[in-house]
């Protein structure tokens, strides 16, 4: 019995706070003009709002389209130039710095050069994307394929295996665990660069709506907006820790 | 093939030591990139995209805080790399400081990790650049807005990983720690923290990889002073070399902030070698 008190508590306490919270958010909604903050229930009814005339619709579908192209063509081409750089040793030694140093700098600050160059196009918004998403996936891929054990090579390679074999039967299947983590770390990294290309190329999709109903000091839009990125996030990262967690299952099982 | 024989017909002195030989093909790697860009957009692209020639052209002008007649505002680059700088500062001073308590709270104490950790979780997943417009609304076009969203920025990886870290802990140092009657300070920063300060720094690495997104994207939308709306303005004129070199220092400030965890992290764990996350 107290066990089952004990093991109740935690969650518990979550759905309290979680509760609380929701009742300062509503407080705070009646003590601060609604321009700057609104409460709980009229966000809920915002969110209601918006669902039902189709703009969240829509431009939960506008963003999506540029974060899941993005995503994709990022995991492909890290992905794939994470093995390469991993087998030619003089290629990775010469661009290790360079990918380093894109790695560490803001994305953002690259928006507006896409812009100029590729105008205010769905392409454009894409090439954001995948300047954000490339580099997990990149980074953890080369660390993973370098990790390959030299005897599994030398086996492969006693056995006379081409380099496309080797890299399919050998390098690609060890590598994809390490691969899961870096695109885990992609998805957060691209729902970033989503918002970052539709602030500041051509407003669309979700970024849009919060930079328009901003603009018309609709609080309770924006703040429906935010909330639901954050659920957007929270899904799309949850499901890529689920994917993580199983190829991670399959590296401790082998 | 050939580049090894005659690598080894050379005399012993001209042989290069495997460091420098790396130096060498990354400086040819570089050089290299370079010239692809300046190839791929004298061929493809409009005259005003900028391309290395061009950035070396206004480096001078820019970096001497000249004012010209088409940018009146990028003159002064080194005011607006300043205000950058100083901004993520102290916005990673407070986030990182608040996300340590914050951290060690929800590992320490359980009815604190049940009540802060899905807030904590979803606003980690949150973009924070997503609230840039909202600050707008509750701090005006003002860099008290993008102090806070550096802010935000920084402590939520913080928290996050010290959080996760403090719950790591091996339970032999708490069972020593009890033994000896220690209090729940000793416990919280003699401790947990140092104990969790491999996850620390690797909150902090994050941390500052989005202060400085955030303070780029606030002062990008609401036109503050900084290197975010230094590119801004020197794009709408058509100045794209000079906004590049505000690009480039961007850059070396990220590698620099990156440099720094690295080198702490080194100092500070030298058995530890990378982050397990």
């Amino acid at each position: 019995m107290t066990i089952t008190l004990d093991r109740l508590r935690g969650p518990l306490v979550a759905l309290t706070s979680l509760a609380v919270g929701a009742g300062i958010w509503e407080w705070l909604g009646t003590r601060i003009p609604k321009t700057e903050f609104v409460g709980f229930w009229a966000t809920v009814k915002a969110l209601g709002h918006l669902i039902g005339n189709g703009q969240l619709g829509s431009a939960l579908g506008e963003s999506m389209e540029v974060f899941g192209i993005g995503l994709a063509i990022g995991a492909a081409i890290g992905f794939f130039l994470g093995l390469l750089l991993s087998r030619v040793e003089w290629l990775r030694i010469g661009l290790e710095p360079y990918i380093t140093a894109a790695y560490a700098m803001p994305s953002v600050a690259l928006a507006p050069f896409v812009l100029a160059v590729f105008g205010f196009e769905v392409k454009a918004k894409v090439i954001v994307v995948v300047v954000f998403g490339i580099w997990p996936i990149l980074i953890n891929t080369l660390e993973g394929a370098r990790s390959v054990n030299p005897e599994l090579l030398e086996v492969a390679r006693s056995y006379r295996s081409s380099e496309p074999k080797l890299w399919l039967h050998v390098i690609v299947p060890y590598t994809l665990p390490y691969t899961m983590t870096g695109f885990r770390q992609s998805i957060a990294r691209c729902l970033v660069g989503m918002i970052a290309a539709e602030f500041i190329l051509s407003s669309s999709g979700l970024g849009d709506l919060i930079i328009r109903n901003t603009e018309r000091f609709q609080t309770a839009n924006v703040l429906a907006s935010i909330l639901t990125i954050t659920l957007l996030a929270t899904a799309l990262i949850g499901l890529g820790r689920v994917v993580e967690n199983y190829f991670a299952r399959w590296r401790a099982g082998a | 093939m050939t580049a090894t024989t005659v690598a080894a017909r050379l005399p012993r002195t001209f042989a290069l030591t495997p460091r420098a030989r790396r130096v060498c093909l990354q400086v040819a790697t570089g050089i290299v990139l370079l010239a692809l860009w300046e190839g791929l957009v004298t061929w493809l692209a409009p005259f005003y995209v900028t391309r290395p020639s061009g950035v070396v052209r206004h480096a001078w002008e820019v970096l001497s805080n000249r004012p010209t007649a088409l940018t009146q505002l990028s003159g002064t680059f080194w005011y607006d790399v300043q205000t950058t700088v100083i901004a993520v500062l102290e916005g990673l001073a407070i986030g990182v400081t608040c996300g340590v308590f914050v951290g060690l709270a929800m590992g320490r104490l359980r009815d604190v990790e049940w009540a802060l950790k899905y807030y904590v979780g979803a606003f980690f997943a949150l973009p924070t650049i997503a609230m840039v417009p909202l600050m707008t609304l509750w701090f005006g076009y003002s860099s008290t807005a993008r102090l806070v969203i550096v802010i935000i920025g920084a402590f939520l990886p913080v928290a996050l990983n010290v959080y996760e870290g403090v719950r790591k802990l091996p339970v032999t140092y708490l069972e020593v720690a009890r033994t000896y009657h220690a209090r729940w300070w000793n416990v919280w920063f003699g401790i947990a923290l140092p104990a969790s300060l491999p996850y620390l720094l690797a909150g902090i690495r994050l941390a500052a990889g989005r202060a400085l997104v955030a303070a780029v994207v606030a002062e990008y939308l609401l036109a503050i002073r900084g290197l975010g709306f230094l590119i801004k303005a020197d794009m709408q004129s058509f100045s794209e070399n000079q906004a590049m070199i505000a690009l480039i220092a961007l850059a070396l400030i990220g590698v620099a902030l990156n440099t720094l965890v690295n080198v702490a992290t080194a100092r500070l764990l030298p058995w530890y070698r990378r982050e397990g996350r």
